[in-house]
């Protein structure tokens, strides 16, 4: 199968990591959570957030789990991915890269005080 | 209704992609179209989904394509050659299928152009004998005299396979067709190399050498006071060409054909298994001679749908002729005859005389070989009435048959005109796609200045080709009673 460079992250791979922290979730469960930390800005559709799922489970930043049902929506069973700690460490060094420019960005007085 | 559109469009997606996450796609899709209901929720979906098809798509096929590079680039070095598979699963059953169609499709282009280039391969050679100019072709559909001729060139240069000989008209009329179709645009140098070709063979060919004078110095003429300049289109700059040869020779045989399709170099030689194989067809069919039988009032009858060639056909050709011998009256039916060898119809001809008769053939010189060799010994023929069923169809060596019986008033010919086709010149090649047909022999037509060349032979009696035969019986009846 092909690889995917996910270097530099890509921010539709960054958003689906930070969508895991918190728990499993399944295809549409990453889209809604990403849309909503987001504030509405990324909308994942199926191509990207599936592509970005493949090449994040081949380099084992997140990981398939059983898949069951979400009562809530339905009884169509479901796919869920989970958020390994090598992901979990990308997307905090991913974190700390983007902290990193936002202190520039502060020092160069582009943001004020009050964003982060 | 739209998940099915959206299950079309995921099609896009390389396979691995649709087998691995299409379900799961569609689910999202499903998902996203529950919980955004309403026209502009609706009309947001649609829009993210096309905008991700449009970046997600060429982004799968990007990656299938590098890693395919990057795999093969270290492998292709040395060893022998070798395949990578594009794709980890088996081809679906519809690739197979469509690449049988592809294959199928391959090789009905490649063996319709290949048919194409060898369809002027020499039948004159093949079935004329002695001479070029000897061989009976069959043409098609009625015709002006010019187009006819025309077409007899071509047919001419182009019958290659013995089955060919079996007077279909189709191959014929494909190439009509194509030439027809007149798409080539001529510039000034082609038209100079037509009317030089034209002129050095004519010279050379024609077999009036003052006239061939003529007709060069008209076509040049012409070419000077620009009158030539105007034809951009092949088969009008031939017509142009003809008509300027004609009007200084007054020869309906001179003329300049063109043919969209390219004109080979050469004619090749028939290969020995052309010839085997026209034998063996020729074997199979009877010789052609399809129907032999004596009617009531002992007329004989005899459907014969070609003249084949004597070398091969001579014995089946005595044999009929032997097996008519006691009839009181004979019929043939040419009605189905497209021509053949001339030999072949002067063959049955000698039957029809007690005495050497001449026996007139537009494409070939007098000489002793124009009398038949009648009288045949044992032959009772001589004196009986003679009746030719014509058509449309008759063609070519059959209206020599019915011309000259005709002519001679040895026969009485019942039926429609026939189609008219008495090419008299030989052709000769002048580039890729125009040649010119040259009378190269004098034939000495006794019977009158013109023959059936483009106008066809006319019946003495006219009734409908299906009819004809009915008609012959009862004129072959009543005159036999009146004996």
């Amino acid at each position: 199968m092909p690889k995917r460079k996910l270097d530099p992250l890509p921010s539709a791979a960054f958003q689906i990591l930070l969508s895991l922290a918190g728990e499993d979730l399944h295809g549409y469960g990453i889209m809604r959570q990403v849309a909503e930390q987001t504030g509405g800005r990324m909308r994942l559709g199926p191509g990207t957030l599936y592509s970005s799922i493949q090449s994040l489970l081949e380099e084992n930043f997140i990981e398939e789990v059983e898949a069951r049902q979400d009562v809530r929506l339905g009884h169509e069973r479901r796919r869920y991915y989970r958020l390994t700690s090598a992901g979990r460490k990308l997307a905090r060094s991913e974190a700390d890269r983007l902290a990193g420019w936002l202190r520039v960005a502060r020092a160069k007085k582009i943001l004020r005080g009050d964003y982060v | 209704m739209s998940e099915k559109i959206y299950a079309l469009l995921l099609r896009l997606y390389p396979s691995h992609f649709r087998d691995a996450y299409g379900e799961a796609a569609l689910q999202l899709f499903r998902d996203r179209a529950r919980d955004e209901k309403g026209f502009f929720p609706t009309l947001r979906l649609w829009l993210d989904l096309l905008g991700d098809l449009a970046v997600s798509v060429p982004r799968e096929y990007r990656h299938v394509h590098a890693a395919l590079l990057a795999a093969s680039a270290s492998q292709r070095l040395g060893g022998p050659p070798s395949f990578f598979v594009l794709e980890d699963e088996s081809p679906r059953p519809g690739a197979f299928f469509f690449g049988g169609v592809l294959t199928l499709l391959a090789l009905a282009g490649f063996s319709m152009g290949i048919n194409q280039a060898g369809s002027y391969a020499g039948n004159v050679t093949i079935w004329s004998g002695e001479s070029r100019a000897t061989s009976w072709r069959p043409s098609v559909a009625k015709a002006s005299p010019f187009e006819s001729r025309w077409r007899s060139m071509l047919e001419r240069l182009r019958i290659s396979q013995p089955r060919a000989w079996q007077m279909k008209p189709v191959a014929a009329d494909r190439a009509m067709k194509g030439a027809a179709g007149a798409a080539m645009k001529l510039d000034a140098a082609e038209r100079q190399l037509v009317i030089d070709g034209a002129i050095a063979n004519v010279k050379v060919h024609y077999v009036d050498r003052d006239v061939a004078q003529k007709v060069a110095q008209a076509l040049r003429a012409h070419e000077k006071n620009g009158d030539d300049n105007a034809a951009t289109d092949g088969g009008a700059f031939a017509d142009l060409l003809t008509r300027q040869m004609r009007d200084v020779s007054h020869d309906m045989h001179l003329m300049m054909v063109y043919s969209e399709s390219k004109i080979p170099d050469r004619r090749p030689e028939p290969t020995p298994e052309e010839l085997a194989a026209y034998r063996n067809a020729m074997k199979q069919d009877n010789c052609t001679f399809e129907t032999l039988k004596i009617l009531p009032h002992n007329i004989g009858y005899l459907k014969l749908n070609s003249f084949p060639d004597p070398s091969v056909c001579q014995s089946t050709a005595t044999a009929a002729m032997a097996s008519l011998n006691h009839a009181d009256a004979v019929i043939f039916d040419l009605r189905d005859n497209r021509g053949g060898h001339p030999k072949m119809v002067a063959l049955i001809a000698a039957y029809l005389f007690d005495h050497p008769e001449y026996w007139y053939n537009p494409r070939e010189e007098t000489t002793r070989q124009s009398w038949t060799a009648s009288p045949v010994p044992g032959n009772k023929l001589a004196d009986k009435p003679v009746y030719v069923l014509t058509s449309g169809s008759t063609f070519s060596g059959a209206e020599q048959f019915s011309y000259d019986l005709k002519m001679l008033k040895r026969a009485t010919l019942v039926g429609e005109t026939t189609r008219g086709g008495a090419h008299a010149g030989v052709f000769h090649r002048i580039d890729e796609h125009f040649g010119m047909g040259i009378p190269e022999v004098q034939a000495i037509n006794p019977f009158s200045t013109a023959d059936w060349a483009g106008v066809g032979v006319e019946p003495d009696v006219k009734v409908k080709a299906a009819d004809a035969l009915e008609a012959a019986q009862k004129l072959a009846e009543s005159n036999l009673r009146k004996k």
